[in-house]
């Protein structure tokens, strides 16, 4: 190349703004990629950590599945287990302080707390406890409490305070014997942790079982033969078998839906950087065709020809990929915050690691290379004739489409790596058919554009009659760029809209359910179980308005080896409230059939997984080898949310004596017609006197609808990052049009065109661009929405569809707002276009 | 006949580089109403940069230009503007068509401009009737990729006849064109000349395109150097120009 290389910078340097878009452009895209990366790499960092914390050295971990948790014989089993070192038995609930008498009264007391319950010979070989003041647990049957560094301080605790653990019957008073370091051994609890020994939290409580036994591995054992020793050993009891790798499984499933859109539009916003270098790459081959004919005609080879517009493309791409390194830093940290915030995904920092660089770099210079291959081979194709040739471009160097493809792949490449590996063959589907959508709609844009574009003139064409066939004409006069500019914006716009589109139908799906299937106004809540024989179901009803009050509990039970969400309600309650849809089977009979017991309803979506039927039998392991048998009595539309899913409902007989559940988790407060505010606020009251937390139902839905907007809200910026970028793309086309056509807007001018309609015209030319992709866009946004809602599975409720009218107004209103300003600065370089040395511009 | 155009002492000054370049120097001159003028001049003589003061493309550094009784050089670009839209036409060398309109289009361009349809009422038929007047009626569908170099010219000279302008200005309107098609060029304008009355001023280093003209003027070195009276002739014959140009030694 040598003194090519210096011609190749050159070209770039004489028209500055031009290269900086471009470099803006890719620097946009890599950085929303590279803020993906080390955003994913901090969040499986802090996956590291949380299992770290919760499972601390031990290698494996069995948890007890229902209420009533592990038995001692299991223990023992455990114990007994061949490669088993060490099994430590834990218990572990939340509850309330109970006020005691002899203590202060302070706020943070009011607090829920975790219960733990530990054998004080076990739990330190495999979990750290550092103990700074007092004493630590002497055996899993002594009396005292440890709390930690973070509790004492906020409670104002001190050696020798008192604190009453609330449980079932009188609240154990424990003295304080000892506080712990920091935040203590549970990570998620916010410092408000209770250690106690286990036969003292379980008498508390009421209960004999376990909520877990962690395991330590003697020397030379290996986590999957224990794990199929147990398996032949514990066979009394559901449990769940964990090592650390199905934790970080677990907790890495819920992340994936995260990763797995930044993902999406991190390659979409690299697809629009891409589309600008091939956009600015053209431009500069159009307007030196006649020096690249010269360049020919002087002897440069068509390969040194090729190679000068890769390093004019290798410029720009590099450059953009640096600076998008640093501003990607910038957003990863942005987005990491925003995350722990909001509490979307938790993540303590982002991970700037060498393979987050290293796959940026390579990224960014491969999707730059792809997009300059194409215009690298078109300016090798100028003959030395074009440098004879008079003014005008030449067809033949106007841009082919073929070239997308090779793009579209290279960033698919890309997606495909950065792909969440937990996600599973469904999830890529869905995005790939998402990608396929975008893919298509950018192909068939050119066909569009025509019958596109004479829509897109009508508004024009009311104000300015003859107008419209210019401005028409400007859109079609150089297809390919048209295409590349509009789909840029569209691809943007359609991912703003779908992503509108599935929030959109999150929030209906979650409102429509809840107010569905819950049978009252309020929600009490307990973060303990209330047993069915305390009186607070009483106090609700007795509260001034109230007609009803249904006790509900939500556990989870195993039925062919999976596990799933159950729920006790009161059929008799749903009966008289008028909630439930029965679908398959008679309502009155299947709710009746709950109150007698040996009855379930399943909700649809789980009926159709499991292939369900009305009269089928279900049978569920219950702890202590017993067995828990159901009839299928009802199929509902929609049921009450539990953990994961949807749950099986069954009667309050068949919760307690068969499964084992002590009491309600939560109360559904229904009150009478003409309830005033004032006895609707009253039970918030009334419940805090029961330590419940009341909270209306449109409260619950408001949560939801602000949970579902913060984390649509992140996309919605990345996705609008996307837009900019296309919006740099359109400044750059419009630019490339009016200096493509300094003659014409010259002869405009010469005979009366003001200069005001100058700007006028290419502003509206930007609108019609503007209006063709804002068109695109919404369509193909409410495709990829579909796509994304119709292929998402598991518990998706079957609600028709229904387009969000108001994001799609809103986006298409953005497009041509974008594409707009996007030609202000062309549109400014047009009007002062002079018009003697315009006409005479070669 | 009453003068369209009266150019007053002027100078026209740029500067290329650290040089100052004066394209005009003192040129004085005046159209009337009806007349078809040449101005020529061999290459960076100045009759291109004349034309462009005289037309109100671009302002004279001093002096004054005043079409139809209105003062062009002084006025604000807009106004200059909406003067030019009015009273002027313009023929380029190189056609200057906007390739994406059809003739009809191109040629009701300045009526597009003025916020018109030209596809409607007077303003159709005027567009119909210049058409014809440059004999391309029937091509009013075609596009300028679809026609002759000489017929997107005479597209270019119905565009600047359509508003029936107080003056015409063509600069080197035969510039691209072979000879015969170059004549075609210059009998049309001739013809709206004599048909219309139109006012001409034609720019051309070729005497025989200037032989079309009533009266020529001679420029070099941004000066007027010499004013020749052809008169009105059915013959265009280039003889009497070019003895009178050899006599006067340029």
């Amino acid at each position: 190349m040598g003194g090519l290389s210096s011609y190749a910078w050159r070209t770039l340097a004489a028209r500055p703004l031009r290269a900086l878009l471009t470099v803006a452009g890719i620097a946009l895209g890599v950085a929303i990629l590279f803020a993906a990366l080390t955003t994913n790499a901090g969040i499986e960092a802090t996956i590291v950590r949380t299992v770290g914390d919760l499972l601390g050295r031990a290698d494996l971990r069995v948890e007890g599945f229902t209420e009533r948790g592990l038995s001692s014989a299991s223990l023992v089993a455990i114990g007994e287990t061949a490669g088993v070192d060490v099994a430590s038995p834990i218990f572990e609930r939340k509850t309330y302080l109970a006020p005691d008498p002899l203590a202060p009264p302070a706020p943070a007391l009011q607090r829920p707390v975790t219960v733990l319950g530990i054998d004080p010979a076990t739990y330190p070989e495999l979990h750290d406890l550092h103990v700074v003041t007092g004493v630590g647990l002497s055996d899993a049957g002594s009396v005292g409490a440890l709390v930690t560094e973070r509790m004492a301080r906020e409670a104002g605790l001190i050696l020798g305070s008192r604190i009453a653990l609330q449980g079932t019957g009188e609240p154990g008073v424990e003295p304080i014997i000892g506080i712990v370091s920091g935040d203590g051994p549970l990570a998620t609890t916010d410092g408000r942790t209770v250690l106690v020994g286990l036969t003292e939290a379980r008498a508390v409580f009421g209960l004999d079982g376990l909520s877990r036994v962690d395991i330590g591995l003697g020397s030379g054992a290996t986590p999957g033969a224990v794990a199929a020793e147990l398996e032949q050993r514990l066979t009394t009891e559901p449990y769940i078998l964990s090592t650390p790798e199905d934790l970080a499984a677990t907790i890495r499933a819920s992340t994936v839906d995260f990763k797995a859109t930044t993902a999406l539009i991190a390659a979409l916003a690299l697809f629009g950087g891409a589309f600008l270098i091939f956009n600015t790459l053209s431009m500069t081959i159009v307007e030196r065709a006649r020096e690249v004919g010269l360049l020919r005609a002087a002897g440069a080879t068509r390969r040194q020809v090729n190679g000068l517009v890769l390093v004019q493309g290798l410029l720009i791409g590099l450059t953009g990929t640096a600076l998008g390194l640093i501003l990607g830093t910038g957003l990863a940290a942005v987005v990491a915050w925003y995350l722990d915030a909001a509490g979307i995904v938790a993540i303590e920092e982002p991970v700037i690691g060498p393979a987050s660089v290293a796959f940026a770099l390579a990224v960014g210079t491969l999707v730059t290379l792809a997009a300059a291959i194409e215009p690298a081979d078109r300016a090798g194709r100028i003959s030395p004739i074009d440098a004879l040739r008079p003014v005008g471009v030449d067809r033949t160097i106007r841009a082919r489409l073929r070239w997308l493809v090779a793009v579209f792949l290279v960033v698919a490449i890309a997606g495909v790596v950065l792909w969440p590996a937990s996600a599973g063959g469904a999830g890529i589907v869905r995005w790939l058919a998402v990608y396929g959508i975008l893919l298509a709609a950018t192909l068939l844009t050119p066909l569009l554009l025509g019958p596109l574009g004479t829509i897109a003139t009508v508004p024009f064409r009311l104000v300015a009659p003859g107008s419209a066939a210019l401005i028409r004409g400007a859109l079609v006069r150089d297809r390919s760029r048209t295409t590349l500019t509009v789909s840029a914006l569209t691809v943007g716009l359609a991912m703003i809209v779908a992503l509108g589109g599935v929030a959109y139908d999150a929030r209906r799906s979650a409102t429509s359910w809840i107010a569905g299937v819950v049978p009252g106004d309020v929600i009490a809540t307990s973060i303990r179980p209330v047993g069915i024989d305390e009186p607070v179901q009483d106090d609700l009803l007795a509260a001034p308005g109230v007609v009803r009050v249904s006790p509900m509990a939500t556990f989870e039970i195993a039925f062919r080896g999976i596990r799933l969400d159950a729920a006790a309600v009161s059929g008799a309650d749903l009966l008289a409230d008028g909630r439930m849809t029965i679908i398959d089977g008679e309502r009155t009979a299947a709710l009746k059939a709950l109150e007698t017991g040996g009855s379930a309803i399943v909700p649809a979506a789980l009926a159709r997984i499991l292939g369900l039927r009305v009269g089928d039998d279900m049978v569920f392991p219950a702890g202590g080898g017993r067995e828990v048998n159901l009839r299928v009595v009802g199929v509902a539309e929609r049921t009450i949310p539990g953990r994961t899913g949807e749950t099986i409902l069954v009667g309050w007989p068949d919760a307690t004596d068969g499964f084992g559940v002590t009491g309600a988790d939560a109360f559904a407060v229904r009150f009478r017609p003409g309830a005033t505010a004032a006895q609707r606020e009253g039970i918030v009251t009334v419940a805090r006197g029961d330590g419940l937390e009341a909270s209306p139902v449109e409260r619950i839905e408001g949560a939801i609808d602000d949970a579902l907007s913060r984390v649509f809200g992140l996309f919605d910026v990345l996705a609008l990052i996307a837009v900019i970028i296309a919006g740099l793309g359109i400044v750059n086309a419009l630019s490339m049009n009016v200096y493509e056509r300094v003659r014409e807007i010259g002869v405009l001018r010469a005979i009366g065109m003001t200069r005001s309609q100058v700007w006028r015209m290419v502003v509206v030319e930007a609108g019609v661009l503007g209006i063709v992709g804002a068109i695109l866009g919404c369509v193909t946004g409410l495709l990829a929405g579909q796509a994304m809602i119709g292929l998402g599975g598991g518990a998706g409720l079957s609600l028709p569809f229904e387009p969000d009218w108001r994001t799609i107004l809103a986006v298409a209103v953005f497009g041509i707002v974008v594409a707009m300003l996007a030609a202000i600065w062309p549109a400014r370089l047009a009007a002062r276009l002079s018009i003697v040395r315009a006409v005479q511009y070669e | 006949m009453p003068a369209i155009l009266e150019a007053r002492d002027l100078t026209k000054s740029y500067r290329l580089g650290k040089t100052i370049v004066d394209a005009l120097r003192g040129v004085s001159l005046t159209v009337d109403a009806g007349e078809f003028v040449a101005v020529m001049g061999p290459s960076g003589s100045g009759k291109s940069t004349l034309l462009q003061v005289l037309g109100g493309l671009d302002r004279p550094s001093t002096g004054e230009v005043v079409l139809d009784g209105e003062p062009v050089s002084t006025m604000s670009d807009d106004a200059a503007t909406l003067l030019r839209r009015r009273k002027t036409g313009f023929v380029f060398q190189s056609f200057n068509l906007i390739p994406v309109l059809d003739v009809a289009e191109n040629v009701g361009l300045p009526f597009t401009i003025a916020g018109d349809d030209p596809r409607k009422g007077s303003t159709a038929d005027r567009v119909r009737d210049v058409i014809a007047l440059v004999d391309l009626t029937g091509k009013e569908d075609h596009h300028p990729d679809q026609l002759s170099a000489g017929e997107q010219q005479r597209v270019a000279i119905a565009r600047a006849l359509v508003t029936g302008p107080a003056l015409l200005l063509a600069d080197e309107p035969t510039g691209n064109l072979d000879f015969t098609t170059g004549i075609d060029i210059l009998e049309a304008l001739h013809r709206s000349c004599v048909e219309r009355g139109q006012t001409i001023v034609l720019v051309t280093h070729d005497a025989k395109a200037a032989a079309y003209a009533d009266r020529v003027f001679f420029v070099k070195d941004g000066q007027l150097r010499d004013e020749i009276q052809l008169g009105r002739r059915t013959d265009h014959s280039a003889a009497p120009l070019i003895a009178r140009l050899a006599q006067l030694g340029l």
